[in-house]
This record gives C-alpha cells, structure tokens and sequence, in this order.
C-alpha cells in the first residue's frame, strides 16, 4: 500500500468492532457510513453536528441539573414517607461506611456525566467561535477517557429495578427528577451513540481558526 | 510517496486516527497520547487486573449484599440468595435481570477475557472461526451493566432507613463494586492490536 505522506491516514479508518481498514469516502449529508464486513457504523457526514452537539447538551445539562435538585422517587411505609435525590443516594452510602461503593457511585453517575455534558457544551462552543486549537484537542482527549465510565442509563434501570422491588412492601410516587433522568438519558445516548470522537476529530481539522488567521 | 504494511496499521485507543506501527514507542500523531505495543509485557497489565477481580468476585458472592433489619431481626441475602428469593416470590423478570447482571455478565466476562489473553500469547482456536473482535467487543458493551446491583442496594439502601424497618448494604456491595471495577480496567487494559485477524483492505 503506497500514500504520499503520514497526513494521508486521515483517509483511511479501522472499524471499532472489527478492525477492518477501509477508506474513507464522501457520502450524502446526514448519511452514515457501515463497516462492509460488520455492518457496524463508521462514520456519519453531518453538516449540523456543532449545532446540534451544542443544543443537545446544553438540553441534556439542564435536564441533569433538574435530575439532582427534585426528588427522584418517594415511598410511603407504614405512614412514614421517604423521597431520594441523586446526591441523597450517594451521600447515604458515604454516612454508612461505604466509602468505596459510594466514591465509585459518586464518579460513575453524577461527576463523570456531568464533566462529559460541560466538556461537550464547551467544546462545541469552541468549535462553533472557530477558537482554542489547543483546548479543543485537550477535550477531546478528556472526553475520550470519560466516555466508557458513565453510567447514568444503568443507574436508570436499577431504579426501575429497584421499584419493582418495592411493589407490594410500600405506595410509590414517581418524582419529577425521574423523567428528567429519563430525557437525560436518552439525550445522553443518543450524543454517545450519534456523535462519534472521531468525528469531532474529523470536523476539527477541517476548521479554519480564527487565531491563526490573525 | 511512503510504503507501508497495511498489517502495521494500528488506532489510537484515544482519538482511533489511524497510525502506523512504529515499534516500543508509538505516540498518536493527531492527539499525542501513547499508544501502548510493548514486546515485553503485552498482556501483564490485563492479567493483574483480570485476576484482582476474580478474587474480588469471591467474597462478593460468600458475604450478604443486603441486609433487612425488620423489627430488629437482621436478615442478610447474597446475590444468589437474592435471586432464588425473588424468583420464589414470582418476580420472574427482576430475578433474571439480577441473575444476568450480577452473574452472568462477570462469569462470561472473566471467560472472555481469559481466553483473549491466552489466544493471544498461545495458538489456541486459530484455525478455529472464532472473532475475537467481536468477544471483545461485547465484553465492552455489556460490561458496566453488572454495575446494577451496586446501585440497586445504593437505592434501596437510600430509601428505606425506618426506625423498624431498614436495609443497609452489606460487604458484597463494596466487594462486587470492585470487582466490577476490575473487570472494567481488564477490559480497557487489554490490548487489542494483539489479534491479528480481519486486517486486510
């Protein structure tokens, strides 16, 4: 296989799922690109992903927010009432001696979405002011570090879990935080599974910087 | 004009740009992160993890990981006990949702992976169609979802704290947690460049 330089390999790409090289070709505007041997995804061509990245985590940010500050369920047992937020949860693990359990809990639903979603809405700010080379690549490194510890859609199916559990022992009240993890989660995979880092990668290096311009 | 081996045509683990295969030293040429191809010790780091988590995973599964204190009687229930109790109390889908996460996931995790790490250093099932690739991509995608449990105790734990009913987590929880915690580095650790099938244009 001949290239003219190293900058060629940004032409080509390996499938995630089954490390097949292939050659990276144009396709239609909002059109995505499969693996020939996996049928996996390798990449999309979307002229709005800045647009869209920024509103989607600016949404997904408000969301979470509103996830935290209500509480997410309340129970009723034997006349006592008891509600949780999402800090509660993990600050009650802490009290009881859990300090493992709870730090693990602490960084895997609540630091780590919440860092992901302000890397995002900062790095396509950035992207979009055409602004801060060097910071952008910063993110993009954090970001791709972050990723596969975030767990907030599993945090959403132990609490269904958790409920059903519940079913017959106490009367249960969904609160409003509940449905905001509901959109959050569902904002927050669609950015993981639509939107690519290397995609980002790609539209960064097709960007013209305001600095060097200057 | 350079001439290169499309078999020495390697992601970066960080940024996935493609890179060429420079021997010991390999930093990515997009984002600068190193890009791990040790000679020496390819497989030693996932070993270490793979293993602190299987001995994590044992007392996860002695130890209670919930107790209930109903008017004063502490009872205690491990991940097994757990299940059977709430299949007898015909909760069939919680149960299996349980069975899977907390049982199931590790142990075909732990299998997984240990046959990747053996495959890869021995000839074992290379003429056999098996892809490795996409084992280790289901160990991905299926991995942090044994992280269920933990937080279903973490819930319950949070919600229910009556004076004569309460349930608090047990030594499991913290033991599973770390298990799971381990299985998740083995995972990341394990170099995937190490399988070198399905590498052709």
């Amino acid at each position: 296989m001949k290239l003219e330089n190293e900058a060629a390999l940004d032409n080509l790409i390996i499938c995630h799922q089954c490390y097949t090289l292939h050659q990276e070709v144009p396709i239609k505007d909002g059109s995505k690109a499969c693996c020939s041997e996996c049928g996996g995804i390798l990449y999309w061509y979307d002229t709005t992903l800045i647009d869209k990245g920024l509103a989607l985590s600016i949404t997904g940010f408000i969301f979470f927010a509103m996830a935290n500050f209500f509480p997410l369920v309340q129970i009723e047992i034997l006349g006592h009432e008891q509600f949780i937020t999402i800090p509660k949860t993990i600050f009650s693990l802490l009290d009881n001696g859990f300090y493992i359990v709870g730090l693990l809990c602490m960084f895997l639903i609540f630091i780590f979405p919440l860092m992901i979603f302000m890397i995002n809405m900062i790095l396509f700010a950035l992207l979009k002011l055409k602004r801060g080379e060097q910071w952008t690549k910063d993110l993009l490194i954090l970001l791709a570090h972050i990723t596969p510890w975030s767990m907030p859609d599993i945090f959403l199916i132990s609490i269904l879990v958790a409920l059903v559990k519940l079913i017959g022992y106490a009367q249960i009240h969904i609160g409003i935080a509940f449905y905001s993890l509901i959109v959050f989660v569902l904002i927050d995979l669609y950015i993981v599974k639509r939107v690519h880092i290397s995609e980002i990668w790609m539209l960064r290096k097709r960007i013209v910087w305001e600095e060097s311009k200057a | 004009m350079i001439e290169i081996d499309e078999k020495k045509l390697i992601p970066c683990p960080i940024c996935s740009a493609v890179n060429i295969d420079k021997g010991k030293k390999n930093t990515c040429r997009r984002c600068g992160s190193a890009i791990y191809h040790h000679t020496s010790f390819s497989t030693e780091k996932s070993w270490a993890f793979l293993i602190t988590a299987i001995i994590a995973y044992i007392p996860a599964n002695i130890y209670p990981m919930l107790i209930t204190n109903t008017f004063g009687a502490h009872d205690g229930s491990t991940i097994l006990g757990g299940v059977v109790l709430l299949w007898e109390h015909g909760s069939y889908p919680i149960a299996m949702v349980i069975f899977f996460a907390s049982i199931m996931i590790p142990v075909i995790k732990f299998l997984i992976l240990f046959y990747l790490l053996i495959s890869v250093k021995y000839p074992i099932g290379k003429d056999k169609k098996v892809d490795k690739h996409k084992l280790y991509y289901i160990t991905e995608v299926i991995g942090p979802w044994s992280m269920i449990d933990v937080f279903v105790v973490a819930i319950l734990a949070a919600l229910i704290h009556l004076s004569n009913i309460s349930i608090v987590a047990g030594t499991a929880a913290t033991a599973f947690a770390i298990s799971v915690f381990f299985t998740l580095l083995a995972a990341h650790a394990f170099d995937e460049t190490l399988i070198q099938e399905n590498r052709n244009l």
